[in-house]
C-alpha cells in the first residue's frame, strides 16, 4: 500500500498549489498535470489567483507601521500593567503640569508650525498692501476684511464628558461593570473604545468602583467612576480624538472640576467635585502611571 | 528557535503581515478599522502570553492570527459590510463577496503563507473543513474569472458597487 495512489482528486491539486506535499506526491501530482491538460489549467488558474492577491496587498507591508500600533510600547506597557494602550510619553516631573502635558502633544508636530507662520505673514502682508491700494485709490474705506480662517471648533469634549458624568455618576447603578471584574472591563473597554487600561487612583484617595462604554461625540467611549473615602464621585471619560489641541479651557458646572490632556489618539477628561489641586494630582497620576 | 527572539520584537516582526491580512479581510475597504482590529489583537495576545507566562507561547503567530480572526469576525457580525472603492482592484470586490469563513481560510494560505493546519487551528475548525471552504473560495473567484462579462457579473449580484441614480 506504499505506492503512490494513482487517483488525483482536488484537494490534492490545492495542497500542491499551496506546498502541502511531500516530494514524492509533488511528483506524483506533476506527472497527473503533465497528462491533464484541464488539471494544469485549474492549477494555474490558481496561482494566477495567488498573484493578484498577493499583489493587492504587497503595498500594506511596505507601509510603515503607524506609532499607535509599534508593538514593543503596545506590549511593555501591557505587560507592566495587564491590559494597554501606548500612552504619550511624557514626564510629569515636579513643576510639570497638565499644561505641559498639552504642549507636549502639539509639539509632537513641529515641521508644520513654520509653514503655517508663514502663509499667515502672506496673507497678513497681502492684506495689508490690498488695504493701503484701497485707501490710496478709494480715500477712506471699509478696512480689509480679515483673512478668513476656517476654524473647525473640535466638538465640545468636555461638556460631553461632563453630561456623562451628570448621567452616570450619581445614579443607583452607576457602573456597568464593576472592580471586581477588572479583566473582562477591561477588555470590553479596550476593544469597544480602543482602550481598556483601568488607571489606580489610590493616592490620590480615590477608589475604582467600575466603569462602562457611553456613546461620545464621534466614537464609543469609555467612562471609569471613581469613588472618595467620602463618598464623592469623580470619572475618568476617554475617546478617540485627533491631533487635534483642546478646545478652549474646559467650562464645568460650579463644583466640578475638570481636567483634560490628550495622549496617543485620545482624549481623556478626569471630571468631578473634587478641588483643583486634587482634580490635577488625579490627573497627573492617572497620565503618570501609564507612561512609566 | 523562537525563543531567541525578544518576545517584543517578534511581534513587531509580524505586524506589517497582521496589517495586511486585516485589511485583506476587510476587502481593503475600511483600512482605519482594520488597524484597529490588529491593535486589540496584539494587546490581547500580549495579554494572554502574559497571564500564561513563558514556555506557553507555542506559536504566538498563529495566536496573534486567531486573536485577529476572531475579533473581526466579532465586528463584522455588527457592522454592515464594508464594500471596497471602484478605485480598488477587481480581485478585492470578488473577495468583499465570499463568506466570512471562506475569505479568512483563503487568505491565511495564500496570503500569509499558513499551512493548512495552522489555518484550522486559528479558524478553530479541523483540517478538512478548513480544505473544503479554501475550494469552495477558489471556486467562486475562479467562476468569476471565467465569466468576467458585465451580464454575469449583474447576474450574479445585481449592482453590488454601483448604485444606479436614476
Amino acid at each position: 500500500m506504499t505506492s503512490p495512489r494513482e487517483h488525483v482528486d482536488e484537494s490534492d491539486l490545492h495542497a500542491f498549489v499551496d506546498g502541502e506535499l511531500d516530494a514524492e506526491n509533488r511528483r506524483r501530482i506533476e506527472d497527473h498535470l503533465h497528462n491533464h491538460a484541464e488539471d494544469a489549467a485549474l492549477v494555474e488558474g490558481w496561482r494566477r489567483q495567488n498573484a493578484a492577491l498577493r499583489a493587492a496587498f504587497a503595498q500594506t507591508v511596505k507601509e510603515p507601521v503607524p506609532a499607535g500600533l509599534r508593538t514593543a510600547s503596545v506590549t511593555s506597557l501591557t505587560r507592566s500593567f495587564g491590559s494597554g494602550v501606548n500612552w504619550a510619553r511624557f514626564s510629569p516631573s515636579k513643576g510639570a503640569s497638565l499644561r505641559a502635558m498639552r504642549r507636549s502633544d502639539t509639539s509632537r508636530r513641529p515641521p508644520r508650525r513654520p509653514a503655517i507662520i508663514m502663509s499667515l505673514l502672506t496673507l497678513l502682508a497681502g492684506a495689508v498692501v490690498a488695504g493701503a491700494a484701497l485707501l490710496a485709490f478709494t480715500g477712506p474705506a471699509s478696512p480689509p476684511s480679515a483673512p478668513q480662517r476656517a476654524m473647525i471648533e473640535p466638538p465640545g469634549l468636555v461638556a460631553h464628558a461632563q453630561l456623562a458624568y451628570l448621567t452616570f455618576a450619581q445614579d443607583s447603578r452607576p457602573v456597568e461593570i464593576g472592580a471586581d471584574r477588572k479583566a473582562e472591563l477591561s477588555s470590553w473597554l479596550g476593544e469597544r473604545a480602543g482602550f481598556g487600561r483601568l488607571p489606580d487612583l489610590a493616592d490620590v484617595g480615590l477608589e475604582l468602583i467600575g466603569g462602562r462604554l457611553v456613546p461620545g461625540v464621534i466614537s464609543p467611549a469609555g467612562l471609569l467612576i471613581y469613588q472618595s473615602a467620602a463618598g464623592a464621585r469623580a470619572a475618568l471619560y476617554f475617546e478617540r480624538a485627533g491631533g487635534e489641541r483642546p478646545s478652549a479651557p474646559p467650562k464645568t458646572l460650579p463644583g466640578l472640576a475638570a481636567v483634560e490632556w490628550r495622549a496617543a489618539g485620545f482624549a481623556f477628561i478626569l471630571i468631578g467635585p473634587l478641588t483643583a489641586e486634587t482634580a490635577r494630582a488625579a490627573a497627573e497620576s492617572a497620565a503618570a502611571q501609564a507612561s512609566r | 528557535m523562537g525563543q531567541a527572539e525578544d518576545f517584543d520584537e517578534t511581534l513587531e516582526r509580524l505586524t506589517p503581515g497582521l496589517r495586511r491580512y486585516a485589511r485583506a479581510l476587510l476587502s481593503g475597504a475600511a483600512n482605519d478599522l482594520a488597524d484597529e482590529l490588529v491593535h486589540t489583537a496584539l494587546q490581547t495576545t500580549a495579554n494572554e502570553a502574559g497571564r500564561e507566562s513563558t514556555g506557553a507561547v507555542l506559536d504566538l503567530r498563529v495566536d496573534l492570527y486567531a486573536s485577529l480572526t476572531h475579533a473581526a469576525q466579532r465586528r463584522l457580525r455588527s457592522a454592515a459590510p464594508h464594500r471596497p472603492s471602484l478605485r480598488q482592484p477587481a480581485i478585492m470586490h470578488r473577495l468583499a463577496d465570499l463568506p466570512f469563513e471562506e475569505r479568512e481560510t483563503l487568505l491565511l494560505v495564500v496570503l500569509e503563507g499558513f499551512t493548512y493546519e495552522e489555518v484550522a487551528r486559528i479558524t478553530r475548525t479541523d483540517r478538512p473543513v478548513a480544505l473544503m471552504r479554501l475550494m469552495r473560495a477558489r471556486s467562486a473567484l475562479t467562476a468569476l474569472d471565467r465569466h468576467p462579462s458585465p451580464g454575469a457579473d449583474a447576474g450574479r449580484r445585481p449592482g453590488p458597487h454601483l448604485r444606479v441614480v436614476k
